[in-house]
């Protein structure tokens, strides 16, 4: 089975160093995406507006699946 | 001890570092840290969901008496705290004659505030916010959310709070 992986093994180090930037700007995006999640609901379950906390973690969470996903695409060490 | 110069001490030996391996950090390993960090927040998260789901903050409970009216002149606070709690409160006698109790505590970094007689505002003074005497709002500064409110009822001459019926 040929998968996208053996092409990015034999694609051009510059190729793969920029995929590498990328998926870690994608990965700081979404912590970032994730602090502001925690913070609104922290603020807003402390007092009254409990309604947040709960969709802010189902954001959170997938977050963190899209995350793990994006682990799956790092390129190969090469050797 | 010249000719020892070159050799390695043991513990080098014994405990073989290599310095660039400790001391760079990978892109990979920096993209799995992230990934780390993305669980803890999201752990956090549920934390917090959690919190607010099943152990829910407890209410004031019951009618609790303040002090009577003529005790609280027009502009007149008084601020009381409610037995079995440590949470500072403040009554508001207003200009147009109502009655307002809330919790003396900034939502910002919970400083005292103030009525500010004659205005119809609540002052915060340690980052100049401003709170609405009428709802607890908000008005300016860096407060995030309005005052919390206590009901106040007028039985005879005696003032009262209870806990404020939640707004949808
Ligand atoms: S503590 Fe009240 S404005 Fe900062």
């Amino acid at each position: 089975m040929s998968t996208f992986r053996r092409a990015q093994s034999q694609a051009h180090p510059n190729k793969t160093s920029t995929l590498m930037l990328a998926i870690v700007v994608l990965l700081i995006l979404n912590v970032t995406i994730q602090i502001w999640l925690l913070y609104t609901g922290l603020n807003n379950a402390l007092e009254h507006n409990k309604g947040i906390a709960f969709p802010a973690f189902i954001g959170s969470f997938t977050i963190l699946i899209i995350n793990c996903g994006l682990l799956y695409y790092l390129p190969r060490r090469r050797r | 001890m010249p000719n020892n110069k070159e050799k390695d001490p043991d513990w080098k030996n014994d405990f073989p570092i290599n310095q660039s391996e400790v001391t760079e950090v990978t892109r990979r390993q920096f993209a799995k840290f992230l990934c780390l960090v993305s669980g803890g927040l999201a752990t956090g998260s549920a934390f917090v969901a959690a919190k607010a789901a099943f152990f829910p903050g407890k209410k004031v409970q019951g009618l609790h008496r303040v002090c009577s009216i003529n005790e609280l002149p027009v502009g007149g606070t008084r601020a009381f705290v409610l037995e079995g709690s440590s949470t500072p409160y403040v009554l508001i006698h207003l200009e147009n004659g109502e009655f307002k109790a809330y919790e003396q505590k900034c939502t910002h970094l919970s400083c005292a505030v103030f009525y500010k007689p004659g205005s119809g505002k609540i002052e915060c003074p340690c980052h100049n916010g401003w709170f609405d005497a009428m709802t607890g709002e908000v008005l300016q500064g860096p407060p995030p959310r309005p005052l919390p409110r206590l009901d106040v009822q007028v039985t005879g001459n005696d003032i009262f709070v209870t806990a404020a019926k939640e707004e949808a």
